[in-house]
């Protein structure tokens, strides 16, 4: 098998005195999609927080494209190709949809590539095209997620993390968002997809990870932890 | 009272002091700067900030002693406005390094009172440095003025004592003294430097967006500490550009004008918004025409009463002040 892009071995990160993470280990395949799924607080925000370098690791090593990267500033990470787009879109509220997307690119020095992207964007998600002049504190939910997956994407990273990019928002967005989501992955971006919304996020995955308090207790193809009587009974609600 | 009042009214003098209230309003601007960018960075109000810029004043009076005569000393005026914001801003980095750098993640009461007590050191440097009695500049850089009672020095004096009315009614000819001249001519290019800078540049974009959301900002890509740190070098730069400014214009400084001059110029950084930078220029100008005008009419034991009462009644009506936005977006 060909090397993990994004591994995660026992990794332990704490807030002051409590643990979060105790000692949890990933792996995710390139141009896969791989979901962790979990109750709220069970540290899924943490495990994206720590892997982007905006948390401090307390034990444990993260290895993207085989090189360690848990020592390194967040964003050198950026620089290296992870990117995320945060729980709650983190959108710059008083910057256009534009200048939201130019943030995105901040690493960047080549204007005509990075004109290019935000028109790629756009293709992705039209409804910022017609939103580019607008403030970012004044887009709906579902845009500001859009704008925040495209404003990710900017950087033209190798990976994508996504924390609950379904959180609040009505089910025909949500479709549109997975969609892209989907078609990103088919050309062959790599998805670290952390979700409450487990039906969702396993129909899309190839592999899942179930986290429970800082731990993870299961692991299996995504469509086997569909399956799976307890993921149906403690996160499916069946 | 009354009498003196009515005395006082007339046209002249009420423009002279208006002009001189926008003058003193755009220092307290300039000083305003580095507490609104700071805290819009990191949520700080850096109470050592006024003491920086009394640093630079002192700073500022030690240089003097090495000035040539005028008319040569007006090729040191430019030195002293390259050096003494050097320094300011290098002690500006450094406090920040050394104290509130270690201290990021603490809870916000933490670094406040770091603050405080940095301050109390500064203070205690310039004290050092000067000793406690005012000190004045001897040496003349700037061509003398032909009216020697410079509305400016009586303003000064009003708010010093109560019967400056004597003083006041004065007749004077100039309308702005060299030092307000120079005053003006290092705001104007400083403030429309940060505007640019802040607008259109890579890292003024960097600095909004940071102030926005630091999360985010970090997972762009942006260094978020090589942010803060050039916050402080900013607001250091313009504490020292002050210094300079005043210093030659009221030609006396003593170890607790940071306090003072910090405390209004920090309040207009409120009034006008804190973080906002528009809002700091607006209320370094409300402040000082308060000031100035509160000195004259009121009466120059009022001053402060007028400057915080403004202060409590507008942020009654308008609790972000004025340009402020009026809760930051936090998730
Ligand atoms: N900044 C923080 N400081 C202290 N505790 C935190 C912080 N962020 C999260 N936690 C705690 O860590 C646990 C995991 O949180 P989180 O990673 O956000 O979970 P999830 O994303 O799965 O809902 C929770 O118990 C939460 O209260
Ligand atoms: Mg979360």
């Amino acid at each position: 098998m060909s090397q993990p892009i994004l591994e995660l071995k026992g990794v332990h990160t704490s807030y002051g005195v409590i643990e979060v993470l105790k000692g949890i280990s990933i792996k995710v395949e390139p141009k896969q999609i791989v979901t962790v799924i979990g109750a709220n607080g069970a540290g899924k925000t943490t495990t994206l927080m720590t892997i982007s370098g905006c948390v401090p690791i307390q034990k444990g090593e993260i290895l993207f494209n085989g090189q360690p990267i848990h020592r390194t500033p967040a964003h050198q990470i950026l620089k290296m190709g992870l990117a995320q787009s945060p729980e709650g879109r983190k959108i710059f509220p008083r910057l256009t949809v534009k200048e939201n997307l130019e943030m995105g690119a901040f690493t960047r020095n080549d204007k005509a590539g990075i004109q290019q992207d935000i028109e790629k964007a756009y293709h992705l998600f039209p409804i910022l095209k017609d939103r580019q002049k607008q403030l970012g504190g004044t887009l709906s939910g579902g845009e500001q997620q859009m704008l925040a997956i495209a404003r990710a994407l900017m950087s033209r990273p190798k990976m994508l993390l996504l924390d609950e990019p379904s959180l609040g928002l009505a089910p025909m967005i949500i479709l549109k968002i997975f969609d892209a989501i989907q078609e990103l992955n088919r050309e062959g971006m790599s998805v670290l997809l952390v979700e409450q919304n487990a039906r969702l996020a396993l129909k899309i995955a190839h592999w899942g990870y179930v986290l429970e308090t800082g731990t993870v207790t299961m692991s299996a193809a995504a469509q086997e932890l569909l399956h799976d009587p307890r993921v149906q009974a403690a996160y499916l609600g069946e | 009272m009354d009498l003196c009042l009515f005395a006082e009214f007339s046209f002249q003098s009420l423009s002279q002091y208006v002009l001189n209230g926008l003058l003193m309003g755009a220092l307290f601007a300039l000083i305003a700067l580095g507490y609104t960018l700071v805290y819009g960075i990191i949520e700080l109000v850096n109470f050592a900030h006024g003491d920086v810029f009394m640093l630079g004043c002192v700073l500022t009076y030690f240089l003097c002693m090495f000035a040539p005569e005028y008319p040569t000393s007006l090729i040191f005026i430019p030195l002293l406005l390259l050096i003494v914001p050097i320094c300011c801003s290098l002690l500006n980095i450094t406090i920040n390094y050394l104290v509130y750098r270690p201290l990021r993640k603490a809870p916000r009461l933490v670094p406040l009172v770091s603050a405080l007590g940095v301050s109390f050191v500064l203070i205690n440097v310039g004290q050092m440095a000067i000793g406690t009695s005012p000190k004045s500049i001897q040496a003349q850089l700037l061509p003398s003025e032909t009216n020697q009672s410079s509305a400016n020095r009586e303003t000064e004096n009003a708010t010093r004592s109560n019967e400056a009315s004597e003083e006041l009614t004065r007749p004077r000819r100039s309308w702005l003294t060299w030092a307000d001249i120079l005053l003006i001519g290092t705001v104007i290019p400083a403030m429309t430097g940060l505007a640019l800078l802040v607008k259109f540049t890579k890292i003024g974009k960097a600095m909004r967006a940071t102030a926005q959301n630091p999360i985010a900002a970090r997972l762009m890509g942006i260094n978020v500490e090589f942010v803060i740190a050039l916050t402080f070098a900013l607001g250091g730069i313009f504490a020292g550009l002050a210094a300079v400014v005043f210093t030659l214009k009221i030609t006396t400084i003593d170890y607790l004008m940071g306090y003072k001059n910090g405390l209004y110029a920090f309040t207009a950084a409120v009034v006008g918004g804190v973080g906002s930078i528009p809002g700091a220029v607006l209320g370094g100008i409300l402040i000082g025409l308060i000031y100035s005008l509160g000195a004259v009419y009121i009466g120059g034991a009022w001053v402060d009463a007028c400057i915080f009462g403004t202060l409590i009644i507008l942020l009654v009506f308008r609790p972000s002040g004025i340009l402020g936005t009026r809760v930051r977006e936090k998730v």
